[in-house]
């Protein structure tokens, strides 16, 4: 195998695949990366088992042919190579020849054969979004995942394509948020996988190449096709991002968002932010709870943590119902306010032992459990 | 004929020594006493065979003349006391006057003794309790009494006797006591010939504890003193972390007298709670002084039980001194902060402390009741430059927290052990350890304020039980809504768990309760005793349901270190396993060869 490639192209290639592979891989051949030439272009594979990806990016091919390497190093010395024109020979007996301008480098490679390949689709259920749309909604609920891996149904976003609809459901057990855009789903085409905690990463990070995003999907894994065509570092046809699912039941999202509507306040997302973020600098990890306080135009924002002090915040707002008081770990309220864009958002509160809700006009619904004090 | 009569004394002797001499150590530990009674300032103890064919006792002390010597092997002879009311305040090891004719009665037994006025000593013989001869002999002021073919004239007791090396395990033991007892007496004890131990004159326990117990052990210990009226406490004791397996090294003394106490031995235990693992047994070398009259000796026939008057009052009182003791002895540790020189020594107040220690004269001031005046415990001295701490609490008074040592942080080794740097050496910091102390305490601050947040569950975690823990459980379910639980009944023997301490991953709700139903099960969270069971479930907490933070960047580790040092008891974790070890200068160069 021989090819030529610019450097950077080749640098943007692997850096878009270098995060699936893990420090510490029990087969050395998993921090590896696959590398094929064919044609005029090249594909670069990285593959954890659970996670892989595949992306492409044009060369000059001399020589068709494949190896595998290790990807970190590889990256580290292609990124630092002193000519934009970068030479690859690969021997039949995986030895690796790289030169660019004065520098030449040999890397010991692996053959092909031992690389697990990625799976590739055939008719399964197919649906295709706005790369951009899918990031934000990823975003609007990415940060409630669980990290807990005693709970790992939760460590993951919930795609659900129903009725008319796709709902993208986080929840840690103490807090829900949920998004829900529409659009048309056929017979066969709807289902739910809940698509694990690194993936969501990693497509978040990958979604912003192009225009669409094609997803495939059964009850075992996933797949993505993130299309290029914005990106200008050399990415050709699109990046190919496999996943596993978490196998399991999600639990029932439905049942635990209020169906009624008790207090409602509209809100300036900036300043609420502001005020929380504020009020939790003195929050400890002994008492890291925030107490909002409703009364007539006017919410309250106190903290309060023994050892330190308290803060006291204060913001006007259209408000005309009963006095009422309830605490939420700062963190909860800061969340969904961050990662939205709307300068506006209603919350719902009820009493000190119910959830408090956050929503948009874009059916976004963020529920949090309340902190007590008992 | 008679079916009653009395025994001839011989037979009544036997009897009599069958109580007294148990085993060869007895004879030992009779003769012993009876040195040290003497006023001698030099015991040599020599034995064979586990004592069985020989063991001789020679002492310096005042010695007998033949007329009392002779006495001495009549039963109820004694020069110790001489009217019952003396019993009520004893201030000598023996007082029976059973010892010499019990011993002569089942060995050869061949005493030699003068007194001080006297030219000539005497030597008397007696074999399986039958008299033998009584004749002049050459020796120096002093007595030596050598007890040969012990128990050969009755051999029922002989086949009850353990291996030689399990007797003479038993002697050394009591010898080291007595040595223990009598640091200013010069001990040498003899097997077949061979030095066991040999120890001079030692001005002070911890020299004599060096002497028989090694340096590691005496490096290991702290001093301890306290005094309350009627009532003192003095001696060794070790530092809070380390332990042993066995309580062999937790030795007490009851007016000079080692004892086996166990008021004083649980006492010591219990105040050991929080500073050793379940298991393990501190270190303790301690005199318990107090008025003669308030404890009872003449319990068991080799005085190896005491009797307190007033068992609660004892109690309490070594478990306050104790714990006052290790709380500032955990109050920070020698590195950095009181040792800037960085060796690590005896502690200095030792010396002091020791001046009024054990050794005969002290029993017998114990005769008058302490004066409230006595020295309190000696306080260490006050940590090194404490900033001044910004005044920030609003609602509690605060006492600045002590100053995080000044160690230098050089790495994580395992992912689990902090290394750094000290003035003394090196310290390998436990996190996981350090980390339950902390949260531990902060628990224990939480639930004793009663100001416990709890996070509501957006999906409550089911629980199902057998009917027993089903029934534990509805019965504490005020006590776990006190402390941030909030569990509801949903059907028979199900429950949901609705909210839970913020501290607690919602993941490990359903295991950590469960565990606590096992130790409700167990009686280790007493319904009737609220303290008691907020301290256990604080403990249980901080040691399964605490997360360790995954990383532990410098920082992290400082800060870790420094609230760790804010606790009251930063040396081991509520478990009692230690929070870091330290490896000083003298260690790591004696392992290096240096």
């Amino acid at each position: 195998m021989k090819f030529k490639i610019n450097r950077d192209h080749f640098a943007n290639g692997l850096a878009q695949v270098l995060n699936v592979v893990g420090s510490k891989a029990t087969m050395p051949i998993l921090s590896n990366v696959l590398i094929e030439a064919e044609k005029d272009q090249i594909s670069l594979t990285t593959t954890n088992l659970d996670l892989g990806i595949r992306c492409k990016i044009k060369a000059e091919v001399k020589e068709t042919g494949s190896v595998t390497l290790p990807v970190k190093r590889l990256a580290g010395i292609v990124r630092e190579l002193p000519n934009v024109d970068v030479t690859l020979d690969a021997a039949p007996n995986h030895q690796v020849k790289l030169t660019s301008g004065g520098s030449t480098f040999r890397i010991m490679g692996i053959g092909k054969e031992e690389f697990p390949p990625l799976p590739e689709f055939g008719d399964e259920k197919a649906h295709a979004l706005e790369q951009s749309e899918l990031a934000t909604m990823l975003k609007s609920v990415a940060y409630a995942q669980s990290s807990d891996e005693t709970r790992y149904i939760l460590n993951g976003v919930y795609f659900n394509f129903k009725d008319g609809k796709l709902s993208l459901v986080a929840t840690d057990g103490r807090r829900l948020a949920l998004i829900a855009k529409e659009m048309e789903i056929p017979a066969d085409g709807s289902g739910a996988i809940i698509l694990p905690a690194k993936t969501v990463g990693e497509l978040t990070r990958l979604l912003d190449k192009g225009a669409k995003v094609k997803i495939n999907f059964n009850d075992r894994r996933a797949a993505f096709q993130i299309a290029t065509d914005k990106d200008t570092s050399g990415l050709i046809d699109h990046v190919y991002l496999y996943s596993k699912v978490v196998e399991g039941n999600y639990p029932n999202y439905q049942q635990v968002i209020p169906k009624e509507t008790h207090q409602r306040i509209k809100l300036e997302r900036e300043l609420l932010l502001q005020c929380v973020h504020r009020a939790a600098l003195v929050c400890s990890e002994k008492s890291n709870s925030v107490k909002i306080k409703l009364s007539s135009n006017l919410l309250e924002i106190t903290a309060q943590s023994p050892d330190f002090g308290e803060a006291h915040e204060s913001m006007a707002i259209g408000y005309s119902g009963p006095d009422l008081q309830v605490a939420f770990n700062p963190t909860f309220i800061m969340d969904p306010l961050r990662a939205l864009a709307k300068d506006e958002v209603f919350f719902e509160v009820k009493d000190e032992v119910s959830p408090g809700v956050f929503k948009t006009l874009e059916n976004f619904v963020c529920v949090i459990m309340p902190v007590r004090l008992s | 004929m008679a079916k009653v009569r009395i025994l001839p004394d011989r037979v009544a002797n036997q009897i009599a020594a069958g109580e007294v001499i148990e085993r060869p150590a007895a004879v030992v530990k009779e003769l012993v006493e009876n040195a040290l009674d003497a006023g001698a300032t030099r015991i040599q103890v020599e034995f064979r065979h586990g004592g069985r064919s020989l063991m001789r006792i020679e002492d310096n002390g005042s010695g007998m003349s033949r007329d009392d010597a002779l006495l001495a092997l009549e039963r109820h002879a004694t020069s110790k006391i001489s009217a019952a009311a003396d019993l009520d305040s004893l201030a000598s090891y023996g007082f029976r006057g059973e010892a010499l004719p019990s011993i002569a009665s089942v060995s050869r037994f061949e005493l030699q003794t003068r007194e001080a006025g006297s030219d000539v000593g005497s030597e008397i013989l007696v074999n399986g309790g039958k008299f033998v001869h009584v004749r002049d002999c050459g020796r120096p002021v002093g007595t030596r009494i050598e007890v040969t073919h012990l128990f050969n004239s009755v051999p029922a007791r002989r086949k009850f006797l353990k291996t030689d090396q399990t007797e003479a395990a038993h002697i050394v033991q009591c010898v080291r006591l007595y040595a223990l007892a009598c640091p200013r007496t010069a001990f040498t004890l003899i097997e077949e010939g061979r030095i066991v131990f040999r120890s001079p004159e030692c001005s002070t326990l911890a020299e004599r504890i060096a002497e028989i117990f090694g340096r590691q052990t005496a490096e290991s210990l702290a001093p301890i003193e306290a005094a309350e009226p009627g009532l003192r406490l003095s001696g060794l004791i070790g530092r809070p972390g380390i332990g042993r397996a066995t309580r062999h090294e937790m030795i007490v003394f009851v007016n000079a007298r080692p004892v086996d106490s166990r008021t004083l031995n649980y006492a010591i235990i219990e105040s050991y709670h929080e500073s050793l693992p379940k298991g393990r047994y501190p270190l303790a070398f301690v005199f318990f002084e107090c008025d003669p009259a308030a404890v009872d000796v003449n319990v068991h026939p080799a005085k190896r039980e005491v009797r307190f008057r007033s068992e609660p009052q004892v109690r309490s009182f070594v478990i306050r001194s104790v714990l006052q003791r290790l709380r500032e002895l955990g109050g920070g540790p020698e590195s950095g902060l009181r040792r800037p020189d960085g060796f690590q020594a005896v502690p200095a107040p030792l010396a002091a402390s020791q001046a009024t220690l054990p050794g005969r004269a002290a029993t017998v001031v114990a005769a008058v009741p302490f004066s409230s005046s006595a020295p309190v415990v000696s306080k260490p001295p006050p940590p090194a430059a404490s900033p001044s701490h910004p005044v920030s609490a609003i609602h509690h008074p605060q006492s600045p927290a002590p100053p995080a040592p000044a160690w230098r942080f050089l790495g994580l080794a395992h992912g689990n052990y902090v290394l750094f740097e000290t003035s003394a050496g090196l310290v390998l910091l436990d996190r996981r350890a350090a980390h339950e102390r902390v949260w531990f305490e902060r628990l224990r601050d939480q639930f004793r304020v009663g100001a416990v947040p709890s996070q509501r569950l957006l999906l409550p975690i089911p629980l199902e039980l057998d009917p027993i823990a089903a029934a534990l459980l509805v019965d504490r379910l005020k006590f776990l809504a006190a402390h941030g639980f909030d569990v509801g009944e949903f059907g028979r023997n199900f429950f949901r768990i609705e909210a839970l301490p913020t501290w607690m991953e919602p993941g490990d709700a359903e295991p950590f309760l469960r565990d606590l139903i096992g130790a409700f099960r167990d009686g280790r969270l007493p319904e009737k005793n609220a303290d008691l069971a907020r301290e256990e479930l604080a403990r249980i907490a901080a040691a399964k349901a605490i997360r360790l933070p995954d990383n532990a960047s410098e920082a992290e580790s400082r800060a870790l270190v420094a609230q760790l040092f804010a606790t009251p008891t930063p040396l081991a974790s509520p478990a009692g396993r230690p929070t870091y070890i330290e490896l000083n200068h003298g260690e790591l160069a004696r392992r290096f060869h240096k």
